[in-house]
């Protein structure tokens, strides 16, 4: 644990120091991968297929803020879709401002979690969504979680209709476009998992803010569950061709993932907790203080101070002498280095505090640095 | 002569600032019931665009049989129909923005609250 501990303060060291490139990278590699699914998924207008085109947008979403990401990949889908016919994309460009408008002016601060949706859900993995997203948000990122399964469901439904849908000539565009509508309204499973989702949000929110010992343990398993048991009851009831074993290995990544955001987020020593009641002129405080796991990071000073050897013909100018002093090389060394585990009061309160001084007198060791003192 | 903790004061008030502050700041510029009245009017705004966006894509989803029918159905019952879902769509719409304004009102003020006192901690600092 102690080194997993010090790994996560090196991470977050190297996270601090580099944090003005580390971001714009991570941006860069969000929206690239984004463009790239989207040209995947639709890649109809070969001109946007393009890698230095998905690049240019990639860096340029790389220092606008999070919101210009969806707007570049809502733009690349719409145009996309434009090619495959113009009905679908009107309705497609409908569907956006719809929920631009209602949903996403609500909660446009966690717009890159409809992003992270989407992808997830490309990858098969969505379950780790709700979990994280109840953890380390409020229930109102359930908006863009929402959003996002809607934006997903509505291309991949196009995408596996498109064939159907070149083949449609100019007087069924009604067709066409109750083809996109049907695709989303009519969609059990896209339905199911939106009501699974907001439902394991909130309650995952709401466990992990309780007033209990390993409350965000106790929230990820519980989301996980609920989760589902969601989607169980709504693949009986609407029958939306659930897998089952997929849920539950999804389940299992996503409290692998939640565990890990835990570790870096709320990592606390429920043993030493310490619980505090005293009372001024208005209330009475029961508090509660749990102290946080954390190991200094590792730093080490080292210093050398040596009397440098003095030559015979620098010692006659400055002083007086008749003899030649005996030539001495002494050399001090302080070294900053980690200080011994506390035991079981304060187990992770070692490092940084031990200090080692170490005198050496070497009459005749030849040295090449020196600091005189 | 530098005082540490001034320094550090100040370096979580500048961070503030420039992160969640600066939203919170632009909220508690307004009065409550002000912060409230300015996000309905944008929600009605938007809920109306929205439902005509959404009004059409019902026409146009059924638009053959809707022009078959246009003659013989009552229009005016018709036109009814659709402001009563329309006011019912915009109220439920309006009722929700209200309740998460409100709520992040009371969050910004609190949080401005703690950032105001700081404030007045730094100016101490100085005055000592």
């Amino acid at each position: 644990m102690r080194n997993l501990l010090e790994i996560r303060e090196k991470v977050k060291l190297l996270y601090s120091r580099s944090e003005f490139i580390l971001i714009p990278v991570l941006k860069f590699m969000l929206a690239f991968l984004t463009i790239c699914m989207v040209n995947g998924e639709l890649g109809y207008m070969g001109r946007l297929d393009n890698l230095g085109l998905v690049l240019i947008v990639s860096l340029l979403c790389s220092f606008l803020p999070n919101g210009c990401m969806i707007l570049f990949a809502a733009v690349f889908s719409l145009m996309h879709l434009y090619e495959l016919s113009l009905e679908v994309a009107v309705a497609g460009l409908a569907i956006y401002l719809i929920m631009f408008l209602l949903f996403f002016r609500l909660n446009s601060r966690d717009s890159v979690i409809l992003i992270f949706t989407v992808i997830f859900l490309g990858m098969r993995i969505p379950y780790v969504i709700p979990v994280a997203v109840g953890l380390l948000t409020s229930p109102l990122a359930a908006i863009p979680v929402a959003c996002g399964i809607v934006v997903y469901y509505m291309l991949t439904n196009i995408s596996a209709n498109a064939t159907t849908i070149s083949s449609m000539g100019a007087d069924e565009a009604t067709a066409k476009l109750r083809l996109v509508i049907d695709g989303i309204l009519g969609n059990r499973a896209m339905l199911v998992l939106i009501v699974a989702f907001v439902i394991t949000i909130v309650a995952v929110y709401l466990i992990r803010r309780m007033s209990i010992d390993y409350s965000w343990s106790i929230a990820m398993i519980a989301g996980v569950i609920i989760d589902l048991v969601v989607l169980l009851v709504g693949d009986l009831m609407y029958d939306t061709n659930l897998s089952l074993g997929m849920a539950v290995l999804g389940s299992i990544v996503a409290l692998i993932a939640a565990k890990i955001l835990e570790f870096f987020r709320f990592c606390v020593d429920y043993s030493r907790t310490e619980k505090v009641q005293y009372e001024d002129d208005e209330y009475y405080y029961y508090v509660k203080a749990v102290p946080k796991m954390s190991v200094s990071a590792i730093s080490k000073t080292v210093k050398h101070i040596n009397t440098q050897r003095r030559s015979v013909r620098e010692a006659d100018e400055d002083e007086d002498m008749t003899i030649a002093p005996q030539r001495v090389n002494r050399s001090v060394v302080t070294e900053r280095t980690g200080g011994p585990r506390n035991g079981q009061s304060r187990p992770y309160r070692g490092r940084g505090s031990g200090r080692s001084v170490t005198i050496s007198s070497e009459p005749d060791a030849p040295t090449d640095d020196y600091e005189e003192i | 002569m530098l005082n540490e903790d001034r320094i550090v004061l100040m370096t979580k008030m500048a961070s503030y600032e420039q992160g969640e502050g600066r939203e919170n700041m632009s909220i508690g510029r307004y009065f409550r019931g002000d912060y409230i009245a300015l996000r309905l009017l944008r929600a009605f705004l938007s809920g109306t665009i929205a439902f005509v966006l959404g009004f059409g894509l019902y026409i146009l989803y059924d638009f053959e049989e809707f022009m078959a029918d246009i003659y013989k159905m009552d229009l005016l019952t018709f036109a009814q129909n659709v402001l009563i879902w329309y006011v019912v769509f915009v109220v439920i719409y309006c009722v929700a923005v209200y309740i998460i304004s409100a709520y992040r009102y009371g969050k910004a003020k609190k949080s401005l609250k703690c950032y105001y006192h700081n404030l007045k901690k730094l100016e101490n600092m100085y005055r000592q």
